[in-house]
């Protein structure tokens, strides 16, 4: 090929196209903001797979009930609430919330006993619910000091209320990340009242400030808080009633975290007397000596300052990657496509036996990859199942190239450019059946929220995608100009 | 190429169906013995039927790894090269599970771990067959519109429905059990099985010629299509069966799998029909 032609080339749309999305995609990758300290990665997002850390799935324990009635939902409400000893909100006109995972069944006789009946039971919870539920987990992730977490609500297909939340932390380790976002982190002070019996004071929500994790004399660490006004109250009068005032030693102060007991003691004669005069607003937890006292302490803190999750949540599946085994996961996939190229690169060399068809294949295969690249380096992350995908994506892409190459080439060289563009018109309309099928198959993948394989799905698409409307057409291009000399 | 060399017009229409259809029918029954048995057609891995994977390098050997986890519900340590593991236990109670993560952590500092609860794997599992059927739905209609003619399309849209249940059946057989990545697998397989069998519909109902230069032509251009695909999918089931990443040598094996199977359903029994029905054309 002569300059000449590589010039007629380069102006064609076509080919010009594909030359600048790949420089784009390099630009977009290494440029964009530059990133030498990132080496060949560069702008690249890679998931947790690749990149070490935690996540967490967890599923709300609440479902969504669409009811009708005759009678007044208030009462339905106050019946539900007294039967289930749970929370129920009203999400719109004909809609409650349950905090509680609870079954149809179950609720079926307290409907009916109403005077109402459930129209459609879901698992889940109202938008509303969910976006709170995100907050209060990304209040909590930020006191942990994470630069990098991702919290994603899931709906499964079929339904429409969240009833997941995928919580991925960077750098994490998975204790850390289940003390922290793996339970509501619901806070609670309760007082001893006969034997080993308890009573409710107040709950979380009746702390206002809280303190950072200090250390007292006796080498405990501990978290101060201040009560509202109403929550010094409450206190005050449980601590009098219980008889926790005057007989301190019979009567622990209980604080409890998630069903956890945080701490457990009589009241200080100091604290005794203060609370006989007047209600005390301030008071502190103390969560024990050394490390483990520390982490207790930050824990209780961060639950303290961003308050209880609205639901229950369980977790349904959770998972780690160290850092180093990511690292050695990176060096294996990239190998693993540059050993995928070079394989398709032989084997069509063995085909065609022709440099001139076999370098622009693997070119444009390569380009393609690179665009794909630059593409997902703003939309998605890549995980070892993306990767996958983008290695599929080079063997479907070199299937198309040869498909283009064997009806051009048909009963020998390409005579006029009639007859060319006739023959790639064919190849053409075989592509196009053939990538919208594999567009339709990789789509419910894509859109379902619950699959940790969206990005092989989506890489898929995208490939297919991109080889129809540019890399195709280009190649097209590239192989009548070589043939036709 | 042997394979390249074989004469696709020796055989005829009748002789050309038979095997996949009997490998059909074989695998069928597998299939619905087996979800009979079970209540689902695959084994499922630990995505839908909950429990923990465990990835790890360690030198230890099989049975010392087995000793070390021998109080946990215990399903299988698998070996790749070098000294990767790939160790999966049943589900199990949350108590139980944290002592295990705990034991890990002491004993395998390096270790990857995932969980998936028992409950999460059904919901997962009833996801993953919505998607399957969405997809064979969707690539149905596709090849019906872009054919708009019955035989062809049905023989396409056969074909590829026995890929899927013929791959399934040597799954089955071979104990690749059926998880997130298998089941990506074989709804990419419904979209690569198709385009060998719409370059053959192409070349034998739009191209001019006789009947057996055509369909020798498509096939040598079909097997070209395939077997640069099955490199690279080959490609990547070393390095990843090697390197220990579980996902990815699952989605190449179950491809590896499906591009045979694919190869003897498009160039047996779909270009069988073709040809029975193009020379039932011509008698007319």
């Amino acid at each position: 090929m002569n300059s000449e032609t590589i010039k007629n080339l380069v102006k064609d749309w076509r080919v010009a196209l594909v030359l600048l999305l790949v420089v784009g995609s390099l630009v977009g990758i290494y440029l964009a903001p530059p990133s030498p300290e990132r080496g060949l990665e560069g702008n690249l997002q890679f998931g947790l797979d690749l990149e070490g850390g935690s996540w967490l799935q967890m599923e709300f324990q609440s479902v969504v009930v669409a009811f009708s009635t005759d009678g007044s939902v208030g009462d339905l409400m106050d019946d539900l609430r007294t039967d289930l000893e749970t929370e129920v909100i009203r999400i719109d006109e004909n809609h409650l919330e349950i905090r509680k995972s609870v079954t149809r069944a179950d609720l079926e006789p307290i409907f009916a006993q109403s005077g109402a009946s459930i129209v459609t039971y879901q698992k889940g919870v109202s938008p509303f619910t969910a976006d709170e539920v995100k907050r209060i987990l990304n209040e909590k992730v930020n006191a942990l000091g994470m630069q990098d977490a991702r919290i994603n609500l899931l709906t499964p297909t079929g339904s429409e209320f969240p009833q997941y939340v995928r919580i991925e932390l960077a750098g994490v380790d998975m204790a850390t990340a289940q003390d922290i976002v793996g339970q509501q982190g619901l806070f609670e002070i309760r007082v001893q009242t006969t034997g080993n019996e308890t009573e409710h004071v107040l709950y979380g929500d009746q702390i206002t400030s809280v303190g950072v994790p200090q250390k007292d004399y006796d080498g405990r660490w501990g978290v101060g808080f201040s009560f509202t006004e109403t929550g010094a109250e409450a206190f005050r009068e449980a601590a009098i009633e219980s008889g926790a005032v005057d007989n301190p030693d019979a009567h622990n102060l209980v604080m409890i975290l998630d069903n956890e007991t945080v701490y457990s003691a009589p009241l200080s004669g100091e604290l005794a007397g203060q609370l006989r005069s007047g209600p005390v607003r301030s008071l502190s937890a103390s969560t024990g000596t050394g490390d483990a006292g520390l982490t207790d302490a930050m824990t209780l803190q961060i639950h303290l300052r961003a308050g209880a999750l609205p639901v229950k949540v369980d977790i349904v599946g959770s998972g780690s990657v160290p850092a180093a085994l990511g690292e050695q996961f990176k060096t294996t996939v990239a190998l693993a496509g540059l050993l995928a190229l070079l394989a398709v690169a032989v084997v069509v060399y063995y085909r065609y036996r022709e440099p001139s068809i076999v370098i622009p294949m693997v070119a444009i295969n390569l380009a393609e990859i690179i665009i794909l690249l630059g593409i997902a380096r703003f939309i998605i992350q890549l995980d070892l199942a993306t990767i996958a995908g983008l290695i599929a994506v080079v063997g479907t892409g070199i299937d198309q190239l040869v498909i283009i190459t064997d009806e051009v080439l048909h009963e020998g060289r390409v005579p006029s450019p009639n007859l060319y563009m006739k023959r790639y018109g064919r190849a053409l309309g075989i592509i196009a059946i053939a990538a919208a099928t594999v567009f339709i198959a990789m789509l419910p993948l894509a859109l379902m929220d619950l699959s940790t394989l969206r990005g092989f799905a989506i890489i898929t698409i995208l490939g297919v995608l991109i080889g129809i409307l540019v890399t195709r057409p280009a190649y097209g291009k590239i192989i009548m100009a070589i043939l036709s000399k | 190429m042997e394979i390249a060399r074989y004469d696709v017009n020796k055989y005829s229409p009748r002789q050309m169906v038979a095997l996949p259809l009997v490998l059909l029918l074989l695998a069928g029954m597998l299939l619905g013995y087996t979800t009979l048995a079970t209540g689902l057609p695959l084994t499922p891995g630990i995505d839908f039927a909950g429990g923990t994977a465990v990835t790890v390098f360690t030198s230890d050997s099989r049975e010392a790894v087995e000793a070390t986890f021998a109080g946990y519900p215990l399903l299988s340590v698998g070996e790749g090269i070098g000294d990767g593991k790939y160790i999966q236990f049943g589900p199990m109670d949350d108590a139980q599970y944290q002592s295990l993560v705990t034991l890990i952590n002491e004993k395998y500092p390096d270790a990857k771990i995932d969980q998936i609860g028992e409950t999460f794997g059904k919901t997962l599992q009833s996801q993953a067959f919505l998607a399957l059927i969405f997809s064979f739905i969707g690539m149905a209609v596709v090849v019906m519109i872009a054919f708009r003619n019955f035989v062809p399309a049905g023989a396409v849209v056969l074909s590829a429905f026995a890929d899927i249940v013929i791959t399934a059946g040597i799954m089955q057989i071979i104990g690749i059990p059926l998880s997130l990545g298998t089941t990506a697998a074989l709804l990419m397989l419904i979209g690569y099985s198709v385009d060998s069998d719409i370059l053959l519909t192409t070349r034998l109902l739009k191209r001019k010629g006789k009947l057996e230069e055509k369909l020798s032509g498509a096939f040598r251009t079909g097997i070209i299509m395939t077997t640069t695909t099955l490199a690279a999918i080959a490609a990547m089931w070393v390095v990843a069966t090697a390197g220990q990443i579980q996902i990815i040598a699952e989605i190449a094996s179950v491809l590896i799998i499906g591009l045979f199977v694919d190869m003897m359903n498009t160039w047996m029994l779909n270009a069988g029909i073709l040809k029975e029905y193009v020379l039932r054309g011509n008698k007319k």
